[in-house]
């Protein structure tokens, strides 16, 4: 089976080099297939580009040469106006089945940057669905990528590796966040201080459907901008107390080297309020909460990084623990890939014995019945079972034969045997 | 259909839960998936087996006998069950519902097995007197309709009472995040609450319609032979448990400012309390009765009116 993959990923190759090969948009793709097409016309073409990794998929049938490193380096080096000194080892190289257990470990997320994570499948469909709009694919990549379908399906639905966030800011919110409140649409969202872990948990919020934001930072200025930037509007850090009774969720980020809303602070804030549940993410280190507000009150929902690490830590090891399986899953996928595709290929020879030998032992019987016709029904139909049973039992060791071989690859030499043993082939 | 026996969904969802344990420790959504097929497979010999037995009584299950009622009780937990379970994955989340319900179906078939199915002999004879006069199907009428609003009040008894034991749960693990196994996905407590609200507001008004249509079977089984009294314990427990209610629902409807973890645990004494007398006085009082015998039309045994309407045959 002619099928190769050439790629750079984020694990061997830096980013600069990375962004210098990546298809960055639909009409750069569009002309990377024109010239695929143009270059190699009896390959079948995927090329999957995403922020980690850049890959190109080719196939082809068993009666055209397979494409070489050299030429898949050599398109990339031409298409992207980078020399094949800067592509030096970077681009790597599989074909057969190594290039399909690579397709299906990418698809299934065990080559991506965060283990398990979800966007690659889309990703890999997506790239799929771009080849087909660009007529690059054929039967054989149309069976790779929809088995890559079928097994990160599997791997998703049979294992835990893409179970539990592994980011702070989207265990706080997916995790913690969605455990308390169905929805963020009617929360307030209060953000204190202005940090870099404030932004990507508003990131999160927003995606969650937030837009009542209200920014408290000492510097009324870097409060406005974070603000505009996410929708929300900006307060000076004197009204905290007010917006501390009245957020449904607080994150807080500061620089303060003491803890900003101590016990006291709070109690006062939470007196103010109608006792709702909030929720609380204390990213700042240190901390900008006094541990102790938790115990406030039952609806005090209080985290810190450490708590948030924790769970994160936790879920990344039990997606750790989930990869041997989802190997195994792998391993299972390519091995049935590579079978249906080699019994596609020892499928005919086999019709064609099983055809060939039928017809004779019809001919043979159809004489000895015209010859014997005192024969009934009966005694026809147990001459006609033996003389199958016989067929069977010769062709079985062949075929089992060609079966075992097609295990390990396409069994060129003994096809050709088979036919011209039993004249197949005429 | 015949051949299905209580056995067989007994160990379905027994299996079924198993699965739903083994799924929430190894995170497994085939065993998930395993597991809901089993409660599926365990729901479908469950109705055939009720619907099997309502055509050998010629009566609704919920007439027939005590112990077919009970077993109707647990047929709409498991429904509840696989309907939530289905909405809830529809949109991305995968609750382990069946870990909370399957234990209380499986007490309430257990229960079936300790109470009465004896009556089922009677039926066929109640059904003559049905069939005889005016007087005695308005009988059955009132006695399905008291019987259907008990099983649904009931049924919204235990989906409250085990709500509210999620969301303690869920609480805890907020609260405390490491102590409970973060591989136990719950709906939140916003979803939990109102889900909660919604079974106390519903459950009340049923029980309280159950009630009045007891009242109105006494009325009309005063000319029988076996007229109900109200001094039966059975009508004296039922009558209690609804006062119980009334003073939950008032603490409720009044507390503005409660958080959600006080309603979940009085919910959880309050509905366990309604559960455990009725299911109580039902074994108690009913579980080794083999003749029909006249107690009480507004006690929480649908199976009274079946008991009127042999009285009214003889």
């Amino acid at each position: 089976m002619n099928v190769q993959v050439a790629y750079c990923s984020h694990q061997t190759t830096p980013l600069a080099l990375r962004e210098r090969l990546a298809f960055a948009s639909l009409e750069q793709l569009t002309r990377a297939y024109e010239t695929l097409r143009a270059t190699f016309p009896k390959s079948e073409h995927v090329v999957l580009s995403t922020c980690n990794r850049v890959e190109i998929y080719a196939a082809q049938d068993e009666s055209n040469p397979p494409l070489t490193q050299e030429q898949v380096a050599d398109f990339l080096s031409r298409f992207h106006g980078v020399s094949q000194n800067d592509l030096g080892g970077a681009l790597l190289w599989q074909k057969g089945p190594e290039a399909v257990r690579h397709l299906f470990e990418v698809a299934s997320s065990l080559d991506s940057m965060v283990l398990g994570e979800p966007q690659i499948v889309s990703q890999v469909k997506e790239a799929y669905r771009v080849a087909q709009e660009n007529d690059a694919c054929g039967p054989l990549t149309h069976a790779l990528f929809q088995g890559a379908m079928r097994v990160s399906g599997r791997v998703r639905s049979e294992t835990a590796l893409a179970v539990g966030r592994v980011s702070v800011a989207s265990v706080a919110v997916g995790e913690f966040g969605k455990s308390i409140f169905d929805r963020f649409a009617d929360k307030t969202v209060v953000v204190i201080g202005a940090g870099e872990m404030a932004e990507e948990t508003l990131r999160y919020l927003k995606d969650e459907g937030a837009h009542s934001i209200v920014v408290v930072n000492r510097s009324l200025e870097r409060a406005e901008r974070l603000a505009a930037q996410w929708g929300g509007t900006a307060r000076p850090f004197e009204e905290l107390d007010t917006w501390l009774a009245q957020a449904d969720v607080i994150v807080s980020a500061t620089g303060a080297a003491e803890p900003i809303v101590d016990v006291k602070r709070f109690q006062a804030a939470r007196a103010a309020s109608d006792g709702k549940p909030v929720f609380i993410l204390d990213l700042a280190t240190p901390r900008d909460f006094a541990p102790a507000a938790a115990d406030i009150d039952e609806n005090v929902f209080l985290y810190d990084i450490e708590a948030l690490q924790a769970t994160c830590d936790q879920n990344r090891r039990q997606r750790v623990r989930e990869i041997e399986r989802a190997r195994r899953i792998v391993e299972e996928e390519t091995e049935r890939f590579l079978h249906d595709i080699y019994h596609k290929a020892t499928g005919p020879i086999i019709s064609q014995l099983r055809a060939g030998w039928r017809k004779v032992c019809q001919d043979e019987l159809g004489q000895l019945f015209s010859k014997y016709d005192r024969l009934d029904a009966e005694e026809r139909k147990g001459i006609e079972r033996t003389v199958e049973r016989i067929v069977n039992k010769l062709l079985h060791p062949p075929l089992e034969a060609l079966r075992d071989e097609a295990r390990k690859g396409t069994p060129h030499g003994l096809v050709e045997a088979l036919k011209r043993l039993f004249f197949t082939g005429q | 259909m015949a051949n299905v026996h209580v056995f067989c969904f007994f160990a379905s969802y027994v299996v079924a839960l198993a699965l739903e344990g083994l799924a929430v420790a190894r995170r497994s959504t085939a065993l998930r998936s395993l597991g809901l097929g089993f409660a599926v497979a365990g729901l479908v010999a469950h109705t055939f087996y009720l619907v099997a037995r309502s055509s050998a009584a010629d009566l609704p299950p919920l007439l027939s006998s005590s112990r077919d009622w009970l077993l109707v009780l647990a047929w709409l937990a498991v429904v509840f069950d696989l309907t939530l379970s289905t909405m809830l994955s529809l949109v991305g989340r995968s609750v382990p519902m069946g870990l909370f319900l399957l234990p209380v179906v499986l007490l309430l078939i257990g229960a079936s097995d300790l109470v009465g199915g004896a009556t089922s002999a009677a039926m066929s004879g109640a059904t003559d007197a049905v069939r005889r006069g005016a007087e005695e199907r308005a009988l059955r009428s009132w006695g399905m309709l008291h019987a259907s609003l008990l099983v649904f009040g009931i049924a919204g008894v235990i989906i409250g009472f085990l709500l509210s034991i999620m969301y303690v749960v869920q609480h805890r693990r907020l609260k405390h995040p490491h102590d409970v196994p973060i591989t136990l996905s719950l709906p939140s407590l916003a979803t939990l609450a109102r889900l909660n609200w919604w079974s106390v507001i519903i459950s009340f008004p049923l029980l309280t319609l159950g009630m009045l249509t007891g009242i109105r079977l006494v009325y009309l089984s005063r000319h029988t032979q076996g007229p109900i009294s109200f001094s039966d314990p059975l009508v004296v427990g039922s009558g209690l448990v609804w006062l119980l209610m009334v003073g939950f629902l008032v603490w409720l409807l009044r507390s503005d400012h409660v958080g959600g973890k006080q309603v979940a645990l009085r919910t959880i004494w309050a509905f366990g309390l309604v559960l455990v007398t009725l299911l109580g006085l039902q074994v108690l009082f009913n579980g080794h009765t083999s003749a029909p015998v006249h107690r009480s039309a507004g006690s929480a045994d649908p199976s009274r009116a079946a008991e009127v309407e042999e009285a009214a045959r003889q």
